[in-house]
């Protein structure tokens, strides 16, 4: 039942009845002259072209796969990054999942690594309880900053049942029908638009906050992403940290490892390197120093997931 | 889990009814007129103390895509019989907006209520009357839908 409101006096919008915005699309064949074309039909027109020509196939997070499969994109173009590659493969990280590249994929990647790693810890219960609380200790300051408490509850719910499910089937309302949550339930959950863009969301709203809690530590730098003019904290969070699709650069992986607690380990790729070495670039800010960090890997623009993995770990059983 | 994503209106409806319902909470000069559905809101908006628009209503439109919250609205002026868009630099005389909090900066955090405060402070801080630059262009070449404008927002403080 969708809600209904009361009658509102006389206010009768029907002398505003919008057409379908498909019947907007414009047409044009080999002979339109684009001249003859209005600036918003253009604007549609170009539109249509990135939707048809950008693959939107690609999943929010895909399988795991071996990292060779990336090499084999570079080959015929850049040396130096095959190189790096191969570099990578040596020291051990044999697999990559991907993120899709649309702005989110460092947020997205890392909420993914965060969750998926309790998997593979040997007192599971514990880490979901630590994983949980510290999420949950987030919350009084998310609320202190000025985020409405519906969008708050709304986004801390996902990550807080995705996690939980790992050893508890009650609280999960998802598609694991009774049992734990598997690795294979993981990446279905994250392959779900709208749950994926709240894990976004709420992984921007901890950055978020977490810079405007430090702002001496972070202000000075800050910048427009566009036209790198220096900005405020208050001004950085809103329009660079909480806009979907805005991409995270040095300040916000470090805020988002510090809120997370995680030792975070980012190996860049710039194609540059001459003898194929590669750069890893660590956060640390685990109470436990020597805690495995989570590890993603960078190519100018875009991030991923690292793994030592080259291949989906068969579902692991429920613990006893 | 696949998240409906009208949940969030849904809870958004439910706040704004009782924020209307209590004079404590309610945001001043913002009224709820219509919300039949999780597609079109209406709001009446007025500018309470000093200001250019003193005595003056505006109905605001809100039509949402299905996803919402993580697409924004599509926010416009009301132009009917009834009730005019205000005169302003920024609002086109068939009721399109140009602010960026509509487009490039809407996100998810935010909320319909947080749109109408910062429309109504946008016309508050008004310091003068006029349309703006290119009105009668746009009009005339303007898709329907306002989202569909790629705006360049000058200064959003005007």
């Amino acid at each position: 039942m969708e809600p209904k409101m009361p009658g509102f006096g006389d206010f009768s919008p029907v002398s505003y009845q919008l057409p379908d915005p498909l019947d907007l699309r414009v047409q044009v064949t080999e002979e339109t002259d684009l001249r003859s074309l209005t600036p918003a039909q253009l604007y549609e027109l170009n539109q249509n072209y990135l939707d048809d020509t950008v693959p939107s196939s690609q999943p929010p997070i895909s399988e795991l796969a071996p990292l060779s499969t990336l090499r084999t994109e570079y080959e015929g173009s850049s040396g130096s990054f095959i190189k790096q590659i191969d570099f990578l493969i040596q020291q051990g990280y044999e697999g990559i999942r991907r993120s899709r590249g649309d702005g989110d994929c460092f947020y997205r990647s890392l909420i993914f690594a965060y969750i998926e790693r309790i998997f593979s810890q040997e007192d599971r219960k514990v880490a979901v309880d630590s994983s949980v609380s510290t999420l949950q200790d987030f919350l009084p300051r998310l609320r202190e900053v000025g985020f409405k408490d519906m969008v708050v509850d709304e986004s801390y719910e996902i990550p807080r049942d995705l996690i939980r499910g790992i050893i508890d089937p009650e609280p999960v309302s998802m598609s694991t029908n009774g049992t734990t949550l598997t690795p294979a339930h993981l990446l279905r959950e994250f392959q779900d638009e709208s749950t994926s863009k709240y894990l976004v969301t709420f992984m921007r709203m901890i950055t978020s906050t977490q810079i405007q809690g430090e702002p001496e530590t972070y202000e000075p730098f800050l910048t427009h992403p566009d036209t790198g003019e220096t900005m405020g904290v208050k001004d950085f969070c809103r329009i660079v940290v909480e806009v979907l699709g805005k991409e995270a650069d040095h300040v916000q992986l470090t805020a988002l490892s510090q809120a997370l607690k995680v030792n975070l380990k980012i190996a860049y790729l710039d194609g540059r390197s001459q003898d194929g070495r590669v750069e890893f670039v660590s956060f640390n800010y685990a109470s436990d120093g020597k805690e495995t960090p989570l590890t993603l890997i960078y190519r100018p623009g875009h991030y991923d997931i690292l793994d030592r993995r080259s291949s989906e770990p068969l579902p692991i059983n429920p613990s006893p | 889990m696949s998240v409906v994503y009208s949940r969030r209106l849904k809870k958004e409806l439910q706040e704004i009814q009782i924020e209307q319902a209590d004079p404590a909470k309610r945001a001043a000069g913002i009224q709820l007129l219509q919300a039949d559905d999780l597609k079109t809101w209406y709001f009446s908006i007025e500018v309470l103390g000093d200001s250019l628009y003193k005595n003056e209503t505006f109905h605001l439109m809100v039509r949402f895509d299905p996803e919402y919250p993580f697409k924004s609205p599509a926010v416009q002026f009301v132009v009917s019989d009834k009730v005019k868009p205000p005169i302003h630099p920024h609002v086109y005389t068939n009721g399109h907006i140009c602010a960026s909090i509509l487009g490039d900066d809407w996100s998810p955090t935010l909320s319909v209520m947080a749109i109408c405060i910062t429309i109504q402070s946008m016309l508050a801080s008004c310091k003068k009357k006029e349309l703006p630059e290119g009105n009668d262009d746009y009009v005339r070449t303007a898709p329907d839908n306002p989202k569909k404008t790629r705006f360049v927002y000058h200064d959003d403080t005007v």
